[in-house]
């Protein structure tokens, strides 16, 4: 019998990868770098803020000092109403954020899916996509009422869109000789669809959802400007007409803080179910 | 030490490829993509199509894949028609088409999960898929992590997987280098000699064909029709040595003879 001896051929690809050179790092891609030089500009901005409201560059009327602002902060974490408008806005805008995700996701995945539902539905998601939907908070402040339901509406309907659309594109991004290749095995629908079309789409998809709750939590706060008797957003609003400036700053630093931590959790989920990105 | 030998027994039963008086129009009104095709492929013959870009190739390729209909004549594999997911065919392309989301492993286990095959059995045949191909060191790492060469060697083994009678191969090895592309055309070229599948090649390459078939089929464009059939009566096993030989440069001068006229960008 003949035997043909394939591991003693030199390997092309092998031999074409050189072998790995200690690569040099710059101190730029090292941790400690991308640690260090974000805390330095923090910092000098914090810093000059302090300075220039303290030499009396600014006025401190409408501009408090940084100082003031972490006291602000500080004074008003150890109060219930300061909480109590925490919890509402972000049940307001993880409500929001359900709704609005789910409902893009079930749109997005038939007007991807299914031709009839692209040519119906698609210039009206392109016409919403550009309208301002900000402007719809006084409409659903009329409809819906001085409570909760307003600011969830108003979260829902701005982070549908984002989903909407990255979930129609990340099933169209579905590779054609992938679909060829399914077809020559003979794949049936649901096969083609769990094992194809899916994992295709879902990384695409789930970037639109990220999207989604940093605009959640902007539309539960455009709510609350428009109309509310809670929430942070009123706390925003009412420090600045008493003139509390620094407390409204504070409340402003707390709300950047929950969107970076809205955005760290869901991008360690992405993280979970999204491994085979890189 | 591996050799395809230990890694697996022979097949030698490629199945009789036809075409008789295909027809395939695209469009209605246009001129045909392939106009009476008239072929027959002998088990376990490795055939090569060549002809300028549009002459229908990988139309061809599509048609014995079942993957589209053709208006008339005759096309059989064994003694069926065409159709998708037939596991008596191997179907492979340009690009590796690997799912970035499965392991190279995975990648070559792909067929068998689609036909519903699993257990022990299915698992030895995957490692050996991927012994034969060379790629044991790479077996857990993600296409992303592959070279060009290494990717199409995963997608030559997911070819090979359900050990299918006959392999279409439109032009494999292209978007490789030209190292690669020999390199990896002769290896396979070995795999071919030792299995006896029946393999139908599509190639621009003019010495890649002489090199792998037993015969080159010549297309010319508007409409695709045959215009020489090449006999390559190389010794077999190939080596690489044969493109210095006289009647390597005669049969590779005869096939572009054949095609000088039909399209300046393939000669
Ligand atoms: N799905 C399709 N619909 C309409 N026309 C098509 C389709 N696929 C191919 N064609 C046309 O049919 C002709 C042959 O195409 P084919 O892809 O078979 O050529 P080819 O020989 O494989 O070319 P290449 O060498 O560039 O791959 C071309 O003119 C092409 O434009
Ligand atoms: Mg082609």
């Amino acid at each position: 019998m003949t035997t043909i001896d394939t591991s003693a051929q030199t390997r092309a690809d092998e031999v074409l990868v050189p072998a790995p050179r200690p690569q040099k790092r710059s101190f730029l891609d090292s941790t400690p770098a991308k640690v260090l030089l974000p805390a330095i500009v923090l910092a000098t901005a914090i810093g000059l803020w302090e300075i220039s409201v303290q030499a009396g560059l600014v006025n401190p009327i409408t501009v408090p000092a940084a100082s003031d602002t972490f006291i602000a902060l500080f004074e008003m974490m150890q109060t219930e109403y300061f909480w109590a408008a925490t919890w509402l806005t972000l049940q307001e805008t993880l409500l929001g954020f359900a709704v609005g995700s789910s409902l893009g996701l079930v749109i997005g995945a038939l007007t991807g899916t299914f031709k009839v539902f692209r040519t119906a539905i698609w210039p009206f998601v392109v016409a919403f996509q550009n309208t301002p939907r900000v402007a719809l908070a006084p409409v659903f402040l009329t409809w819906f009422g001085f409570g909760m339901t307003s600011k969830v509406v108003m979260a829902a309907v701005i982070c549908f869109f984002p989903v909407v659309i990255n979930t129609v594109a990340g099933l169209a991004s579905v590779d054609d000789n992938a679909r060829v290749l399914f077809r020559t095995y003979g794949a049936s629908t649901p096969q083609t669809f769990f094992k194809l079309t899916l994992p295709t789409a879902a990384p695409i998809s789930f970037a639109g959802i990220k999207t989604a709750l940093t605009l959640a939590l902007l539309g539960a706060i455009v709510g609350e400007f428009v109309g509310a008797a809670e929430g942070l957003g009123v706390l925003v609003k009412e420090f600045n007409f008493q003139l509390e400036v620094a407390s409204g700053f504070a409340v402003v630093v707390f709300l950047a803080v929950i969107g970076l931590v809205l955005y760290g959790l869901i991008e360690l989920l992405e993280r979970r179910l999204i491994t085979w990105q890189h | 030490m591996a050799s395809i030998a230990e890694v697996r027994e022979p097949v030698l039963t490629g199945e009789r490829i036809t075409l008789h008086r295909v027809h395939k129009t695209y469009s209605a009104g246009e001129q045909p993509v392939l106009k009476d095709i008239n072929l027959e492929i002998e088990p376990g013959e490795l055939v090569s199509l060549v002809g300028p870009s549009g002459c229908g190739k990988s139309t061809m390729l599509k048609i014995l894949a079942g993957l589209i209909d053709f208006e008339a004549g005759e096309v059989a594999i064994g003694d069926q028609q065409p159709q998708e997911g037939r596991r008596d065919v191997g179907f492979m392309l340009q690009q590796a088409v690997l799912m970035p989301w499965r392991s190279v492993r995975e990648n070559v286990k792909l067929p068998f999960d689609i036909a519903g095959l699993k257990g022990q059995d299915v698992e030895d045949r995957v490692d050996q898929l991927i012994e034969l191909v060379g790629l044991d060191h790479a077996v857990e790492k993600s296409p992303w992590e592959l070279s060009g060469g290494m990717q199409q060697r995963v997608s030559l083994a997911r070819a090979l997987a359900l050990d299918p009678k006959v392999m279409l191969l439109d032009e494999p090895f292209s978007a490789l280098d030209e190292f690669k592309r020999e390199h990896l055309g002769l290896e396979f070229t070995h795999m071919h000699e030792y299995m006896g599948k029946t393999t139908i090649l599509v190639t621009h390459s003019i010495p890649e064909a002489v090199m792998m078939s037993d015969r080159i089929i010549a297309l010319g464009a508007h409409p695709g029709r045959v215009v020489a059939d090449v006999k390559v009566d190389l010794p077999r096993p190939r080596t690489a040595g044969l493109v210095g030989t006289s009647r390597f440069q005669e049969i590779a001068q005869e096939v572009r003879e054949a095609l000088v006229g039909e399209d300046g960008s393939i000669a």
